[in-house]
């Protein structure tokens, strides 16, 4: 077997794949997935109870598709999936940088790209993993609440949410990536992100909305319950060519820029 | 294989599981696979059908325009006959139905024309019993193996007809029409499926409106192309629109969302400029009656290439003050908003 030229870095693609192999089983196994998979079983929990409970009485006037996609709206798009990406990605370097293992990674021979894109993939692997099953269960347990009679019309809602939670994990997630390498404390801004930034801007009126991530992702989806105040009058849902293209330039930029910050930025650890 | 591996590959497994039975169900089951708003039953509607009308009664039921204007003004808090429906039927329209639909079809159909269906929860026995003792000349058939409740049967075009599609939908319309919808149902056929130009129409309607409509080219060439002008002399012509989709809410306000299609871009400002020279018009009359200034402030018109946007939002408050009356919700009951 011939020798790898010790001159030259390890290839891109190997390089990744390794970091890509240990992160993911960092991610996995911590404390932190254990959180966030009881956070996006929240609507697996509800989903249960809605059947065995709410969905007996007939006072509840919310049928399981509007109960489905006002949980996807609401929980997944406006709350989970963002605080997911932010509790995940930020960390891809901010963790290494506060548990001093930085330097290890950083003194191999690698590219520092092959170390952001191993880790981001593990981050998309992880996040899919924990959010798109809770998806699918919540789906089925509501709406087959009264036989299989709901349950076609509404399957290309479920594979429009799958695509559309994929992509929002990409979009928070290449975002988040890039506060964690460009700030040292990114959580905060993150969250102020989502629960300010994110949370009233597209409620509104104008092209105001377009500058928020969620109000591209709330118009992909067909979910469209009825909320209360600002939010309802000026309610857009914007051309589904437009958020795919916003969707993905999101994700290519914020990549890009955080490859490029990490790859050119000093970092000194803390003695 | 490592742990993190393992976990991964089951839930890939999970979200395999439920795609693939999520297509299955898609896929064996296309009939109910419903059309935008259009509910799977829908699609056993005739192909001719020209427009669709559709209304979500619970939205309309839990909305302020509903508590303001749908109630008993002697204060009963439900219309008026509502409750008797309920004794003889045990059918409580509030409640029990969960949405309306309407299918038109070209005037040239005569007694043939529009279907209803009637999606929610019905008595079917109590119901059914209601229609056989209370109607007068209510004779009953078997067609399809579903039992069809006759009105007026032998009086042409007055004859009417009623079945249950299935046991959450009623079927109403005149006796062609029913007994083509039922056929159409028990055979598994999708008719409207066939008819592509309201089927892309049907898709575009925004989900989750309280009221919406389409229609095509073949229901609006019917509509009058000119209108008297506003002095009595002359009149407008107004430019041909090819489909027109509408969408509403009424709450926290009513909103309605006009979105029609004319046949190029110039036919398109056209409209949009007529829509808006009626909206200055009504700016016109506010020294005369200042309520219209706001009516003319909650109007709004966009094109966009071929299409026409009017955007109607208008508060309760204004309603009220157009209508020169409050409602009794209005005085202070709690559901008043």
């Amino acid at each position: 077997m011939a020798a790898r030229d010790t001159s030259k870095p390890v290839p891109f693609a190997s390089a990744a794949r390794g970091v890509f192999d240990l992160a993911l089983e960092g991610m996995v196994w911590s404390g932190r997935t254990v959180v966030m998979a009881g956070l996006l079983a929240l609507p697996v929990v509800l989903a249960i109870v809605y059947r065995l409970v709410l969905a007996k009485y007939p006072a509840a006037r919310l049928s399981p598709l509007d109960l489905y996609g006002r949980l996807v709206v609401f929980f997944y798009l406006r709350f989970a999936l963002p605080l997911t990406a932010l509790f995940y990605a930020t960390a891809l370097i901010a963790d290494e940088v506060e548990g001093k293992t930085l330097t290890y990674l950083l003194t191999r021979p690698i590219r520092r790209e092959s170390i952001l894109a191993g880790k981001f993939a593990a981050y998309v692997v992880t996040t899919l993993t924990l959010a798109l099953p809770a998806v699918v269960v919540t789906f089925f347990t509501l709406m087959t609440v009264s036989g299989r009679a709901n349950l076609g019309g509404a399957v290309p809602d479920l594979l429009r949410d799958l695509g559309v939670a994929a992509l929002a994990l990409l979009a928070y997630g290449a975002l988040f990536t890039l506060l964690g390498v460009f700030l040292k404390r990114p959580v905060i801004p993150g969250l102020l992100f989502i629960f300010v930034w994110e949370l009233f801007l597209p409620s509104f009126p104008g092209y105001v909305p377009r500058v928020t991530l969620t109000a591209y992702l709330r118009s992909l989806v067909r979910h469209r319950p009825a909320q209360e105040g600002v939010s309802e009058i000026f309610a857009q849902v914007l051309p589904t060519a437009l958020c795919l293209e916003v969707l993905v330039g999101a994700v290519v930029v914020g990549l890009g820029a955080s490859a490029w910050i990490f790859s050119t930025r000093e970092y000194v650890m803390d003695q | 294989m490592t742990r993190s591996r393992l976990v991964v590959l089951s839930s890939l497994i999970v979200v395999g599981v439920g795609v693939v039975g999520a297509l299955g169900a898609l896929y064996l089951d296309p009939a109910r696979a419903a059309v935008g708003p259009l509910p799977a039953e829908g699609l056993a509607l005739p192909g001719d059908t020209q427009f669709v009308m559709g209304f979500d009664v619970h939205r309309f039921v839990a909305s302020p325009f509903y508590q303001r204007f749908g109630k008993d003004r002697q204060g009963q808090g439900r219309p008026p006959g509502f409750t008797e429906l309920e004794e003889k039927t045990g059918l409580n329209p509030e409640r029990d139905v969960d949405r309306i639909v309407f299918a038109g079809r070209a005037a040239d159909k005569g007694p043939e024309g529009g279907v209803v269906l009637v999606s929610g929860s019905f008595d079917r026995t109590k119901l059914s019993r209601a229609i056989e003792t209370e109607g007068k000349g209510v004779t009953y058939r078997s067609h399809e193996g579903t039992t069809m409740y006759l009105f007026r049967e032998g009086q042409g075009a007055r004859s009417g007809a009623v079945a249950f599609l299935d046991d959450d939908t009623l079927v109403l319309g005149p006796r062609a029409s029913v007994e083509a919808t039922l056929t159409n149902h028990a055979g598994g056929k999708v008719p409207m499926r066939s008819n592509a130009a309201l089927v892309a129409l049907l898709e575009s309607v925004k989900p989750g409106s309280t009221f919406w409509a389409v229609g095509d080219q073949s229901v609006l060439s019917r509509l009058p192309l000119s209108v008297p002008g506003a002095s009595g002399q002359g009149s407008i012509t107004l430019p041909p629109v090819k489909s027109v989709i509408v969408t509403g809410d009424l709450d926290p306000l009513v909103a309605v969302e006009l979105t029609g299609e004319a046949v190029d871009n110039k036919a398109a400002q056209n409209l949009a400029d007529m829509v808006r020279g009626l909206v200055a018009m009504a700016s016109l009359q506010a020294s005369q009656k200042p309520e219209l200034k706001d009516l003319a402030s909650a109007v709004s018109v966009t094109t966009d290439a071929t299409r026409v946007h009017v955007n109607v939002r208008v508060p309760y408050e204004l309603i009220d003050s157009l209508s020169g009356k409050r409602p009794v919700a209005a005085i202070g009951g709690p559901e008043n908003r």
